[in-house]
Parts: structure tokens; sequence; C-alpha cells
């Protein structure tokens, strides 16, 4: 009984299926936000779905030079690394489905997977424009990470628990981004980095290099990896809002807490220009990390002053 | 340390890339993500388009050479058009020069919005490039509502033009233009003030006033560098003798400067069509033109959106001109694109590229030098063998390979 409720929890529901279906949905609801934010019609709702199913069906193309292996392996991985951080994440309004102790960084790195994966993806074998895409995003994975990391770890210290149900439970309904505006707003931010939306879409910029660090994959490989990014959103987003948004009493809060931060993604990436990839960098370490960093100090010193 | 020598690291964008809207080829060469060169390779879509109206009687020219554009149509008519007249020594009504510049202007508008948006979108903002197209179908409907045709408006006729402004479509215009000033002046201040638009056009591709000139830029991308080249100006022709335009310039020579100049050009093409359609000349809209031109020459030059549009136009006293030759304005300012681009870095080359308004399309041209050294050019079989060789030395042997 113990191990069906056990892949129940793996395949259908909180992980795998249902995280599917959610994935889909939001990139559907951020489409179409923009969309309408733009003055378009946007896409109907089956269409991030129809996305995926076409790719699925498409012959997937393994080039000849390259490890054949890697080439597929690399966006399975990348895909379950998305769905293995999903388990320690309160997903749905329930408590995380996995939990141990430190959790909160074994999930922030299987949430980098995927952009580590991309950037090997892309240089197996090293094309000509999938290295301009793969240089840039290795580029831009090295400035946000780490004030992504330094953002997340605020509430952590605040609660004084690395374990993400722990530090949700202890904060008991208090939203954090009223102490701690500056990590949310860089931990939402990031986020955006982490997706490759615009304005950091510099990695796959459409009038520059097309497609990035993909651009040899085409069928199942690369399904996987629209799917491993669509997951991610609602987990980054589940993420942060749990941290800092007071958590979740039931679905429904976690449903609205979850959308409202997609709609100011969404806000955002209609309203900036495209950044250059040395302004990307020069916008984390100069101001994002800086600014972290201060706001750590802050918690930390105010803590063993008033604590 | 010894400084390494790096290879030479070349992205080839085009002949076919998705990144571009027509065929033509760059091959970028960057270190990291700054390029160190670039080299420009056109003619891709070459359509044969001047032989091709040495088989056709000027009429037909008409309606042909109109198509070397899409977007600019009515300006080569009208090129073509004044040029013939110019041969025939025919006087077209001021009503007709009056339309013609009215189209002329509302074609401006279209174009220039219409780069707008494409230079927004090249740098990422796509929230600019949807507004402002939806508001150029604003002046699209209007050039629909007076000749019948959203591109390709065919309102030149040789002696005149089509169709008459009514009361109705002056009415309209003049609702439009109105409209339309109110969303230049935000889109003015969207360009010149928004922060992270800025980051992407302020100091990037400038061309001093120098550059511009030895490099031979023409249009609002000369305008924006400080150089007033405007053939409106130099020499006015048909209803700009009456109505003098007030050229906009500006000396920055950035993008910034080339995304103001042609918003700013708008408010120009504004106040024109107002002071053309308010004392619109009345009488005939055409003439009579002989079938047969007499024989001569004439080279006429007009003010495309672009820059100036040069046509050559020989005739031989039939009803068939015997050379017409055409110079888009693109071919003139590509040069300045592959020296901006060296220094700058990878991103900005689309921008950089957007900035001249590029038509590939209409500026292929291909010319043979007769050298008089004997040879008569390549046969086919010769073209078609060279060809597998170049291929070859790219390795990439198509012989095996059987067509059919």
């Amino acid at each position: 009984m113990d191990i069906l409720k056990q892949i129940i929890t793996l395949i259908i529901f909180p992980g795998g299926l249902f995280l599917f279906v959610l994935g889909l949905v939001y990139t559907w609801i951020n489409r179409k936000l923009i969309a309408r934010l733009q003055n378009r019609v946007g896409p109907r709702w089956f269409q991030p779905l129809a996305d995926i199913a076409k790719l699925l069906t498409k012959e997937e193309i393994v080039p000849g030079e390259g490890n054949a292996v890697l080439f597929i392996g690399l966006p399975i991985v990348a895909l379950a690394g998305v769905l293995t951080a999903a388990l320690y994440v309160p997903i749905a309004g329930l408590p995380p489905a996995f939990s141990f102790p430190g959790d909160l960084i074994a999930a922030l790195y299987l949430l980098g997977l995927l952009t580590l994966c991309t950037g090997l993806a892309g240089t197996n074998p090293p094309g000509r424009y999938s290295l301009v895409g793969v240089t840039r995003t290795l580029t831009q994975f090295f400035s946000y990470e780490a004030p992504f990391l330094l953002a997340l770890i605020g509430p952590a210290i605040v609660t004084e628990s690395w374990q993400i149900g722990e530090i949700v439970a202890s904060t008991g309904g208090r939203w954090l981004v009223l102490t701690q505006p500056v990590t949310f707003i860089i931990a939402l931010v990031a986020l955006m980095g982490k997706l490759e939306m615009p304005p950091f879409d510099a990695p796959e910029a459409e009038t520059e290099i097309v497609a990035g660090a993909l651009t040899e994959y085409s069928g199942r490989g690369l399904a996987l990896f629209y799917l491993g990014r669509n997951v991610e959103l609602v987990v980054g987003l589940a993420l942060i809002a749990a941290l800092y948004l007071g958590g979740f009493a039931n679905p429904l809060a976690f449903f609205a807490k979850t959308l409202a931060l997609l709609v100011l993604i969404a806000f955002t990436e209609v309203l900036v220009t495209r950044l250059r990839i040395d302004q990307t960098v020069g916008l984390w370490w100069r101001y994002g990390t800086l600014l972290a960093v201060i706001q750590l100090v802050v918690i930390v010193i105010g803590r063993s002053f008033f604590p | 340390m010894q400084p390494q020598k790096t290879e030479q690291f070349t992205v080839p964008i085009g002949p076919q890339h998705p990144a571009l809207k027509e065929p033509s080829s760059f091959l970028i060469s960057v270190d990291g993500e700054v390029v160190t060169n670039a080299i420009v390779r056109l003619g891709y879509a070459h359509r044969g388009i001047e032989k091709a109206t040495e088989s056709r009687t000027y009429v037909q020219n008409l309606y042909l050479l109109e198509r070397i554009c899409g977007i600019c149509s009515h300006i080569h008519g009208t090129a073509f058009a004044m040029g013939v007249e110019r041969l025939a020594g025919v006087e077209v009504p001021p009503r007709a020069q009056a339309i013609r510049l009215i189209i002329a202007e509302l074609e401006r508008i279209h174009s220039h919005m219409l780069w707008l948006g494409v230079g927004a979108h090249q740098g990422g903002f796509d929230a600019l490039f949807m507004f402002s197209w939806r508001d150029r179908e604003t002046v699209m409907d209007l050039l629909e509502s007076i000749s019948g045709n959203r591109v390709n408006y065919s309102a030149n006729v040789l002696g005149g033009v089509k169709f008459d402004l009514t009361a109705a479509h002056i009415g309209d215009i003049l609702k439009a233009l109105d409209y339309l000033e109110e969303r230049t002046h935000h889109y003015l201040k969207v360009v010149t003030t928004d922060a992270s638009f800025l980051q992407r056009t302020r100091g990037i591709g400038t061309m001093t006033r120098h550059q511009a000139e030895v490099l031979g830029a023409i249009g609002p991308t000369a305008r924006a560098s400080g150089v007033l080249r405007d053939v409106r100006i130099e020499a006015p022709y048909g209803a700009y003798v009456d109505h003098p335009v007030t050229t906009i310039t500006d000396d920055r020579g950035d993008l910034e400067a080339r995304f103001a100049v042609r918003i700013k050009e708008l408010f120009e093409s504004y106040r024109l069509i107002r002071e053309v359609l308010d004392d619109l000349p009345p009488g005939d809209i055409k003439t009579r033109v002989k079938r047969k031109i007499p024989e001569g020459e004439a080279a006429f030059r007009v003010e495309a959106p672009r820059g100036e549009l040069f046509y050559f136009i020989k005739s031989d006293g039939t009803d068939i001109p015997s050379r017409v030759k055409v110079r888009t304005p693109t071919i003139c300012n590509m040069t300045s694109v592959v020296k901006l681009a060296v220094g700058h870095q990878l991103a900005d080359v689309p921008m950089i590229l957007a900035g001249i308004d590029p038509c590939f399309s209409c500026n292929d041209r291909m010319v043979r030098v007769n050298r008089n050294n004997g040879s008569d050019g390549w046969t086919w079989e010769q073209l078609r063998q060279h060809g597998i060789e170049y291929y070859k030395q790219r390795s990439q042997d198509y012989d095996p390979l059987v067509v059919g």
C-alpha cells in the first residue's frame, strides 16, 4: 500500500503527470498574458500541449559527431532533475512529498540541472550556432545562480532551518516579502533568468542566434527540454511563493499566489528590452549579488542584536 | 604567460537563416561576443527585373517596377513615371503631382512605422514592435481605401495618377493623421526615455559625420549622422517644389539618433500632407502620353523612405525602353553596416543592420564589366561546374546527387 502511494506521488500527483499539466497551463497563461499586454490575440489553451505533442511525434535526428548517449540522455536528466526538485517543494498547497534536513540546497541544485544540461547539450557536438548559445547560457548561469541561492537563503537564516517544509511551517503564514523585499525581487528576476524568459533571453534570441544551445535538437529531446522548462516555471514559482509569500494554507492559496507572481513576471517580460549578455552579467554582479549580500548581512546582524 | 593566439571563430548568418527575413549572407567573425570582422554577400534575391523591363512596354513596366519593393512601391513607380514624362516632354497636372506627394508621404509613414517595429523587435522590445505595427494598420487602411490595395497601390500612370482624392478621403486622412500624430509623440517619448531600450541604442553603431560622407550613406541613416542629404531638398521634384520639406538631422549618429530622426520625420510627413491637402489644386489628374517615347536618356532621383532612389531610363524611340537602371538606397548604406559592426557585440549586429532599414531583395543587381579581353562570360555548363568545385572546396560534395 505504501509503495503504491509512493508510486502515485511520483508519477501522478503531485509529481509527474500533474506537474506536466500544471507546467503547460502556466506556460499558456504566461504566453496569453504577454500576448494580451502586447495587443495580440495570443495562443489557444492547448497550444503548449500541441507544441510538445508535435515535437514528440517528430523524428529525432542524432548528429553523427558527438556522443549519442549523451545527446539522448541529457534532456532526460534535465527533466528528471526538475521533477525531483518538485518533490521537495510544496505543490498545490500540500506539504512537500519528501523532505530531509537541507533539502532546500538540494532542490536549488536540482533546479540548476536544467541549465547545466542545456549547456552540455550545446557542446555535443559543438556547432557554430549552438556554441554561441552555450557561451551565453553558461555565462548567464554563472551570473544569476549566486544571487538566486543567496536570495533563497534569506528565509532559511530567519527561520534557522534548511528544510523547505520546516521553513514554511515556521513562518506560520507571515509574509517574509515584507521584511525581505530586496531578496524577493532578486529571486523572482533570477527565476526569469533561469527560464531564459525575456529580457534574459539572449541565449536564444530569435533575431540573433535563434535556437541557441538547443540548435541540434529536433524531436523528443527538444520536447523534453521544453517540458522541463515548463515544469521549472511552476516549481520555481511555488518555491518563491512558499518562502516569501507565507506558504500555502490550501490549494486555492497556492494558485492565487503563484499566479500573482506569474502576472508580475509577464509584466516585466513585456516592459523590458532584451539585455545583452554583458549587461546581464553586469546587472547581476554589480547590483543583484551585492544587494542580496547586503540584505543577508542586515538579516544576520539584525538577528544577533534582536533575537 | 604568452598571449594565446585564438583561432578566428566565424558565425555564418545566411544565405538562409531563420533570423533573416530576406536572403543575404553575413560572415561575422567573433572573439567571444565581440565582432572582429564582418563580411556581407548580397545577390541571393536577384530577380532580373532590369532585364525584364527591356521586353515590356512603358505602361507594363510601371507595374513591374512597383514590385521591386513591397514597402516603397509607390516611389519606384513615381521615379519611373517622372523619368518617362521628362523624356516625353509632358507636363503633369498640379493636382496629380499633389496626389503623388500625398501617397508618397503616406507611404513614408507606413515604411517608418514598419521600421520602428522591426528595429524594436531586433533589440528584443516586442511590445513596441506590436504596438507600432498595430498603429501602422491605420495608414495601411487609409491607402487601401484610397487605392484599393494595401501595398503596390499603382497610383501612378504615365502622365498623372489613376484616382482622385474625394472629400471623404480627405476627411479620413486628416482624422487618421490626428490619431497617428498622438501615437507618434508617444513612440518618440519611448525611444528617447525608456532606460532599458536606450541601453541597446545609445552609443551603439555610432557613425560620425565624416564616416557617413565617406561611406556614402544616404537617407535617414545619413541624416542621423548630421549629413543633410535629402533629394526632396537638394533637387525638389513634383509637388515638393511648392511644398518645401524641412529636414530633420541629428548629430549623434548612433542608433538612438536613427530612431529619433525617423520618428521626427513622421511629424514632417504629417505636416506636409496637411499642407498639401489644405490647398489641393483643382483640375485634371492626368494628361495623355504617347505610346512611343522619343529617343533620349533621362536620370531621375527621388527620396524613398530609405533614402535616395535613382532611375536611369534610355529610350530608343519605341514603346519599349532599351535600358532601365535602378539603384535602391540599401546598397549605398550596406557598407556602413559592415564598418560599424566591428568592435560591437554580436547582439548589436542585428540592430545595426536594422538601423539602415535594409531591403535586400530591392538592392540586388548584376553588373557585368566588359574588359575587352575576349572573355565572353560563362556558359551554363561552366557555371554549373564552378558551383560543384566551389562546394567541393567547402567539403560538401553534391556530385553523386542525381537531380530530377
